[in-house]
């Protein structure tokens, strides 16, 4: 098939575009137009910028002062999802540590004496300096335990040691529970939740 | 997700198939872009707020308050120094003359002009920012008042500090005294260019005769200006060739090239006005552009000089080296003359570009803008106030202009892109000298057959033309629709 070609002529400019000075004129209206808006209007300072209401058209937010919300579906740093009575969902079964494709997962588990209670976390610790933020131990986790729906990143530190976060620093936010639960958690044969 | 990304050249393509459209991406532009990323934001044509208006009120009240601060500063500081060389026992001629001189040079040449160049580095960088939509700069702080940015002004002092404590790098192969004497060289003519401008007539303050500007009375005046503006084009050279390095001879060579010919230009501009106000004194220049044509008009050059003031406004561009006409710096491409200097030497380059700012500004001002001169009202306030007061308001008025046309400058540095070599060259060379010197037989003619009368009368008809041009009255509608880009509407006509 042939393929259609453009033959693109020269433009014929006359006089009037030689001189460009009406151009020129209109140029610098529009670079004044901004200038006195951007001067004279008030900076609205909401961090929706399509939204930014009065004559300023100043786009910028200024990050430490100004920030902007994080859509929904960002994710930021981990959290381990509490239960109701505190305890983390966790049952440390290994499958986030075994899917993250950064290893920065360490897990230590340890088991309840008591009757009917799976197994939980005595270290849960992520390197939030190694994570790549994927999101894969999200998906992986079985029990919901652990998610990236805190609306923060992993904030910025001063020596490598600190960006890994311990068990108690990542347990928190609201507590989540499951109708499936029972069967995971255990519950006395009387329908109570055992005391750990 | 995906849905909301596509790109505006997708939602073209899709429908057009392969056709030749498509290809050559014509109707990708044609279009306004439909994604919301396209759009302008939704305030884009909000009108101003009267919160808004407001602060505009506010703000230029502001600027004009600076103003008249800096115009009594500069004439009680005269009246002062005056003063003081009569209770040290000069005799009068001599206490004037010294006086003024002295006070002159300490008020208006270093508190006004470098002052005002120092700010302008900032304002620069803060106008440029609006222009852009942006912020501009505004982390300094000074001491104490963390809380406010002060419109980036605390980022002059902290760039004053880098400066005097980088390291100066001396290039060893190069020519050591004339790369240490070339900055002084490029920033000396810029700073006493500004002495020959009046900015008041000569008046009296408590018994003391006093006028504001260092030599305004210069016989010379214009010829002066001429004379120490070429000297200008020794320092950018020297410094590009002193430096040993290639870019910096570039540099050098452009900017001795540009500068030689657009002061051809610059000379001929102002011939006109030597013309018309037959005088090369800027203070008789000054005491003819009072008055008003015929009734309502103010007496100014520019109504006298239209085409001139286009061609002069490039040619100082040019001899400032300021963009469009940057082509000796080009960031971009060539760092430029100065591409060897660190350190204060630098600043000094850099402050120079700004006193070059001002000091054209100043010059465009006394020359087609009525200097000093209000527009309206000046004999009804000379009859209330006396001449004195009136005196001030004219430093005040001429102060104002001058840093109105500083912002032109600077406007029309930030709309415009860098000229090619060529194109500088070309308009120089073959339109605005051709121009310049049509303009200089014109006026001849004009003033030969109708004196100054008929020099108005020509001014206002070129102004109108120029005008209407802009307008877009006159002139040669272009075929196809104004939207169109060259290219674009040849590929169209081509496709019917
Ligand atoms: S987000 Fe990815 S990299 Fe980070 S911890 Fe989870 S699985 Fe590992
Ligand atoms: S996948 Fe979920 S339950 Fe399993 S160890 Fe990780 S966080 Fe705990």
């Amino acid at each position: 098939m042939p393929i259609d070609t453009v033959t693109i002529r020269e433009p014929d400019y006359g006089p009037r575009e030689r001189l460009y000075l009406r151009e020129l004129v209109r140029g610098l209206l529009i670079t004044s137009r901004h200038f006195f808006r951007n001067l004279f209007g008030e900076r609205d300072l909401n961090s929706e910028v399509g939204e930014r209401q009065g004559a300023n058209l100043i786009a910028t937010v200024s990050y430490p002062e100004e920030r902007r919300a994080y859509p929904p579906g960002y994710r930021g740093m981990h959290r381990l999802v509490p239960r109701e009575d505190g305890k983390p969902r966790c049952v440390a079964c290994y499958m986030c540590a075994t899917v993250c494709p950064a290893q920065c997962i360490y897990i230590e588990a340890g088991e309840y004496d008591q009757e009917g209670i799976e197994k939980y976390p005595t270290r849960f610790e992520i390197d939030e300096l190694r994570c790549i933020v994927c999101g894969f131990c999200v998906e992986a986790c079985p029990k919901d335990a652990i998610r990236m729906d805190t609306g923060t990143h992993s904030p910025a530190v001063l020596s490598r040691p600190l960006a890994t976060f311990d068990k108690e620093a990542l347990l928190k936010g609201p507590a989540v529970s499951h109708p499936t639960d029972a069967i995971t958690y255990g519950k006395s044969r009387r329908g109570e939740p055992l005391k750990h | 997700m995906s849905s909301t990304m596509s790109h505006p050249q997708n939602q073209a393509m899709e429908p057009v198939g392969i056709g030749a459209g498509a290809l050559t991406g014509h109707d990708v532009h044609r279009e306004a872009p439909k994604g919301p990323q396209g759009l302008p934001p939704s305030n884009f044509y909000a009108p101003f707020r009267p919160k808004e208006i407001a602060g505009a009120v506010a703000l230029i009240g502001y600027l004009v308050v600076l103003c008249a601060v800096w115009a009594a500063m500069m004439i009680f500081g005269d009246w002062a120094i005056v003063g003081l060389f009569r209770v040290l026992g000069a005799s009068l001629p001599a206490a004037e003359l010294w006086g003024n001189a002295i006070a002159n040079i300490l008020f208006v040449v270093l508190a006004f002009v470098m002052l005002l160049a120092t700010l302008l580095t900032m304002g620069e960088r803060k106008w440029s920012a609006f222009i852009q939509d942006r912020i501009g700069p505004n982390r300094a702080r000074l001491p104490g008042l963390k809380n406010h940015a002060f419109w980036g002004i605390p980022h002059i002092l902290a760039d004053v500090g880098k400066m005097m404590t980088k390291e100066e790098v001396v290039p060893a192969m190069g020519n050591q005294t004339l790369f240490h004497l070339a900055p002084a060289i490029a920033f000396a003519p810029a700073v006493i260019l500004f002495a020959v401008i009046p900015l008041s007539p000569d008046f009296t303050l408590w018994g003391e005769h006093l006028h504001i500007g260092v030599a305004p009375h210069l016989n010379q005046g214009l010829l002066y200006i001429f004379a120490i503006a070429s000297i200008g084009v020794l320092g950018t050279s020297l410094g590009g060739w002193a430096s040993n390095n290639k870019y910096g001879l570039l540099g050098a060579m452009r900017a001795s090239a540009q500068m030689i010919s657009y002061e051809v230009t610059l000379g001929l501009t102002l011939v006109g006005l030597m013309l018309i106000f037959g005088t090369l004194r800027l203070d008789s220049m000054m005491s003819q552009q009072t008055g008003h044509l015929f009734g309502f008009l103010p007496n100014w050059g520019v109504f006298y000089q239209p085409l001139a003031i286009v061609a002069y406004f490039a040619a100082a561009s040019a001899e400032i080296k300021r963009a469009p006409f940057d082509l000796p710096e080009g960031d971009s491409e060539i760092v430029g003359y100065f591409i060897e200097y660190s350190g204060l030497k630098f600043g000094i380059y850099m402050i120079g570009e700004f006193v070059e700012v001002v000091v054209f500004a100043g010059l465009f001002t006394t020359l087609f803008f009525g200097g000093y001169h209000l527009p309206w009202g000046e004999g009804w306030l000379a009859g209330h106030l006396g001449p004195t007061w009136l005196a001030g308001l004219q430093v005040l008025t001429f102060l104002a202009k001058t840093v109105f046309f500083c912002w032109l400058s600077l406007a029309v540095r930030w709309t415009y892109p860098r000229f090619r070599y060529d194109q500088v060259m070309n308009l120089g060379w073959k339109l605005l000298l051709p121009a310049s010197i049509a303009n200089v037989a014109l006026t001849g003619v004009v003033i030969l057959a109708g004196g100054m009368h008929g020099a108005a009368i020509m001014g206002i008809v070129e102004l109108v033309i120029l005008l209407a041009w802009v307008v877009g009255a006159v002139g040669v509608r272009r075929s196809g629709k104004e939207t169109l880009l060259p290219t674009e509407s040849a590929a169209a006509s081509e496709h019917g």
